[in-house]
């Protein structure tokens, strides 16, 4: 069936998991361009980096970087409760840990969200 | 009267393929497919045997879910229009008929029989078990090897894995008070395809007609293995 | 041309009797090559579906003898009374073996093996594993049979004819399900478990694919049946479907009620009321039912089983299978109403002919289990005593398969016979336009059988079950498979199986017409008194091209003598 069988579960589960797998992708290509954006500091003037850094800490990228925190948030919040459960804990428990995962992805990342407004926009 | 749009598959190509069934109070999916066998269109192929849910024959993808046919009502799905294929992840040899060697091959492979070197096959002597021992693993018994958790596990989509129900049934045995084979199950699970390419998307206990859980055997399983693994390294 | 496949051993069938005789013959020997072929995969079989239990002497409390008078008392007297001994004394060992490989026998507080009462045993030696016994007992012996390298399994292999020359048997010829060719297995010796023969009756408890293969085959082959007339109806079948609710169900307290709400039972068995033995009940049932004491549906009359007063636990612990059945099957929950029910076709006391070591007149040619008719069951069997027989004569098959096949020589099927089988399957039947649908025939063939060949059996319905089967065989002869293809090909395995199902009704009303008087499961309106001096003795059914034959055979009595049969 091939990598679309990755993504048909329809339970709350089943859509975790293909979450933490998109997410988990859209995390790579961003430590990919993560890492191109720090080599630049190799020209050793700091130049380019800063060049860069003009552009993308700015308000019209603002959204994407929102979405890469929530991105980020989810599969590290999301990874810590398969960590609980695949070392065999809270079986029974676990729409209870998905609620509480999801809710405190969501909590922090409206707090990050309106830090990063405040740095990038201001006021 | 329902629509039941069927995939099929003659051994070259995949077709959809259409019959209209009277819909009588009461009928199961398998009964309506048998109509559709014994009136409309003989060679359509399917597996059935109990119609009772004991046997695990007859599990498939009605309405994009896997479910034993003959314990789904009709009137259950809710639609005048019943969308049946066969499950997913298995190679399909006909119409809804899928390959289960393979699925069987990988349950013989964790050793699923008890395993204990002071029994007689002659002489045989009962083995105490409590109620509560009994109750420890019987849940875990009631799987029909019907291949709907397999269908439906993602990692098994893109790799031939061990998948839940071989997992399952390793942890059957492991946590029978009798058994004292869990040594001989330790590599198994813990090879390449076993206990590892587990990620909790925990559909499979979603799907199982028995409500076995065996999302829960096989991270339970994994544990086991896993701490038998670690106590080897360093016993060795 | 087709392929030939060479064992020592060959068993066909992988139900309880044919797994056993697997393990039996690969204990006695690891350098036999031994095949177990079977239509379904081996878990699929219909033995999954028993329920109730498996009798056996394990306590202080009970003894040989008392178990094998309940299941001579039960037989009516027709159970060969040395087989019956020989099979009482060899089951204890088959319920610790079980425990040993690690079946979920249901336990005591104190860890030892429970046994619960069941119909027509005077104690209670019912070993169960919850109400899912016979689910339990074959997984386990698959299991269990994984583990001999020497036993070699064929999967879906439909089996169309036996290679008998010269009175010994040489082979079988099965089909290939996936391929749809025909393979020919040469083998020293063959052991039939292929089952029994429910799908003969509309209303019945049994899986669809039990539709008397081995039977039929034995039978066209020249092996004779035994006491075909003998089919047992189990009391409580769910209305509609037939599902079995297991007969622990009485055992552990439910009532049965008509619609006045009196249990009845009190009128027909007083002393063991509902726990009467199987056709006692079945009778009285049907008999509330003609004379309008049942419930009124629009999927025909039912009785009511009340288990209501047992409490939720009590259900939940020892039958949690008919309470998920009911409401699944039925949208009722057993805990707060009753069920409804109605006596089902459920079981074939009759058979192939063998002898207590499950031999057949044919060399090298065994049967055990359902299939066989040894007979320990006589004209009624206990609840219980199936898949214990199962056990103990998969046991002896495979024993004595074994001795045999390890002073045999190799078997080699003729050529000859293998291109007149190849021309049968696939010339005479596959792709064959005919006008009947073989669907219809079997509809029919229910339908009158239901009517006529049912609990109350009178001459001119069993004369009419006669002649309608013979317009069927007639009609047969012009069927169509429409499938054409011979990838996995279920129209030709239907019609074949259907071809096998109107051979065995002949035999089944023909030995009903034939037989006068009333015993065990046959009961004759026009002959409803036991007729020991003209009928104690064995129906054996012989094939010829213009229906069967009948001669008889005597009934090994040892230690009781036949009396009234009251409970």
């Amino acid at each position: 069936m091939g990598v679309s069988g990755w993504f048909r579960g329809v339970s709350p589960y089943g859509l975790a998991f293909s979450l933490h797998r998109i997410t988990g992708i859209i995390l790579l290509i961003y430590l990919c361009m993560h890492l191109t954006y720090l080599t630049s500091l190799t020209d050793k003037t700091g130049k380019t980096y800063e060049t860069l850094i003009s552009i993308t800490v700015t308000p019209t990228f603002l959204p994407f970087d929102i979405l890469l925190v929530l991105c980020g948030l989810y599969h590290g919040l999301n990874g810590l409760r398969l960590i609980v459960h695949e070392f065999g804990f809270a079986y029974e428990q676990r729409k209870a840990i998905l609620a509480a995962s999801v809710i405190i992805t969501i909590a922090a990342w409206l707090y990050v969200s309106y830090v990063m407004y405040k740095i990038v926009v201001g006021g | 009267m329902v629509e039941f749009r069927i995939k099929r598959f003659d051994g070259s190509r995949s077709y959809w393929q259409s019959f209209e069934v009277p819909l009588k109070k009461g009928m199961t999916v398998l009964e309506g497919l048998l109509y559709i066998k014994e009136n409309l269109d003989s060679t359509l192929a399917f597996r059935y045997s109990c119609r009772m849910a004991v046997c695990g024959s007859c599990a498939m993808k009605i309405n994009g879910r896997p479910r034993l046919a003959c314990e789904t009502q009709i009137a259950a799905l809710k639609s005048d229009k019943i969308t049946i294929e066969p499950l997913d992840n298995f190679i399909v040899i006909k119409d809804l008929v899928t390959e289960f060697e393979g699925f069987f091959k990988k349950h013989e492979r964790v050793k699923p029989y008890l395993i204990r070197d002071d029994i007689s096959y002659e002489s045989p002597v009962e083995l105490i078990q409590t109620p509560e021992e009994l109750k420890a693993y019987y849940d875990f018994t009631l799987c029909l090897k019907c291949g709907a958790c397999y269908s439906v596990c993602p990692a098994a989509a893109t790799r031939d894995i061990l998948g839940p129900a071989a997992i399952t049934a390793a942890y059957r045995f492991c946590m029978d008070s009798r058994d004292r084979g869990e040594d001989k199950r330790v590599d198994v699970i813990l090879s390449d395809d076993g206990a590892w390419r587990c990620h909790f998307a925990a559909e499979c206990s979603e799907v199982c007609p028995k409500n076995i859980n065996p999302a829960k055997a096989v991270q339970k399983m994994r544990v086991k293995a896993a701490i038998k693994g670690i106590k080897r390294i360093f016993r060795w | 041309m087709s392929m030939k496949v060479q064992h020592d051993i060959v068993i066909v069938g992988a139900g309880l009797a044919g797994m056993r005789a697997a393990i039996a013959a690969a204990e006695k020997s690891n350098k036999l090559s031994i095949a177990i072929i079977a239509k379904t995969y081996p878990i699929r079989c219909h033995s999954v579906c028993a329920e109730g239990g498996t009798a056996a002497v394990l306590r202080e409390d009970d003894s040989f003898d008392l178990h094998a008078w309940d299941t001579i008392k039960g037989s009516d007297f027709l159970a060969d009374q040395d087989a019956v001994e020989f099979f009482v004394r060899e089951m204890p060992k088959e319920i610790l073996r079980l425990d040993n490989w690690g079946c979920p026998w249901s336990r005591r507080e104190d860890g030892r093996i429970a046994q619960r009462a069941f119909g027509g045993h005077s104690v209670n030696r019912t070993v169960f594993a919850a109400d899912r016994t016979g689910f339990h007992e074959v997984h386990t012996l698959y299991e269990r049979m994984l583990m001999y390298d020497n036993v070699e399994r064929y999967n879906e292999y439909f089996m169309t004819n036996l290679v008998i020359e010269d009175g010994t048997v040489k082979g079988v010829s099965a089909i290939e399900l996936k391929t749809g060719e025909l393979v020919f297995f040469e083998a020293k010796a063959v052991i039939l478990a292929t089952g029994g023969a429910g799908r003969l009756y509309g209303f019945t408890t049994y899986s669809y694919q039990v539709t008397g293969d081995g039977m039929a085959i034995a039978y066209r082959c020249g092996v004779p049946l035994k006491d075909m007339e003998f089919f047992q109806f189990h009391p409580t079948g769910l209305v509609p479907s037939g599902i079995l609710i297991s007969e622990a169900a009485r055992g552990e307290g439910g009532h049965l009620k008509n619609k006045l709400g009196e249990r009845f039972m009190a009128k027909y068995a007083p002393k063991m009321m509902e726990i009467a033995p199987r056709d006692i009940v079945a009778r009285a049932m049907w008999r509330e039912i003609l004379e309008g004491r049942g419930f009124e549906s629009e999927h025909g009359p039912y009785i009511a089983l009340d288990l209501t007063h047992l409490g939720e636990e009590k259900i939940n612990e020892r039958l949690p299978l008919i309470r998920d059945a009911a409401i699944k099957f039925v949208g009722i929950d057993p805990v707060e109403e009753p069920i409804p029910v109605r006596p089902v076709a459920h079981y074939t006391m009759g058979g192939i002919h063998t002898n207590m070591w499950t031999e057949t007149p044919i060399k090298g040619l065994y049967a055990a289990g359902e299939v066989a008719c040894v007979s320990i069951h006589g004209a009624n069997r206990l609840g219980s005593n199936s898949t214990a027989e199962c056990l103990v004569f998969g046991r002896v098959a495979g024993e004595r398969a074994a001795e045999y096949a390890m002073n045999a020589k190799d078997n080699h099927i003729p050529d000859s016979f293998v291109k007149e089988e190849e021309t049968r399957i696939y010339d005479k039947l596959l792709g064959h336009s005919g006008d009947e649908s073989p669907y219809q025939i079997k509809r029919e063939l229910n339908e009158t059988m239901d009517k006529n060949v049912w609990i109350f059996r009178d001459e001119k319905g069993l004369k009419e079950a006669v002649k309608k089967i013979r317009e069927l065989k007639e009609r047969y002869k012009n069927v169509e498979v429409r499938d054409t293809s011979k990838r996995f090909n279920m129209d030709l395995q239907s019609t074949i199986e259907i071809g096998y199902m109107l051979d065995l009704a002949e035999v089944v009303a023909t030995g009903a017409l034939l037989r006068t008087e009333s015993r065990g499961a046959h009961y004759r309106i026009d002959y409803p008194y036991r007729d020991d001096k003209n009928w104690l003795k064995h129906t054996l059914a012989y094939y010829t091209s213009e229906g069967p034959v009948f001669d008889y055979t005597p009934v090994k009595i040892t230690k009781w003598q036949p009396v009234e049969r009251k409970y």
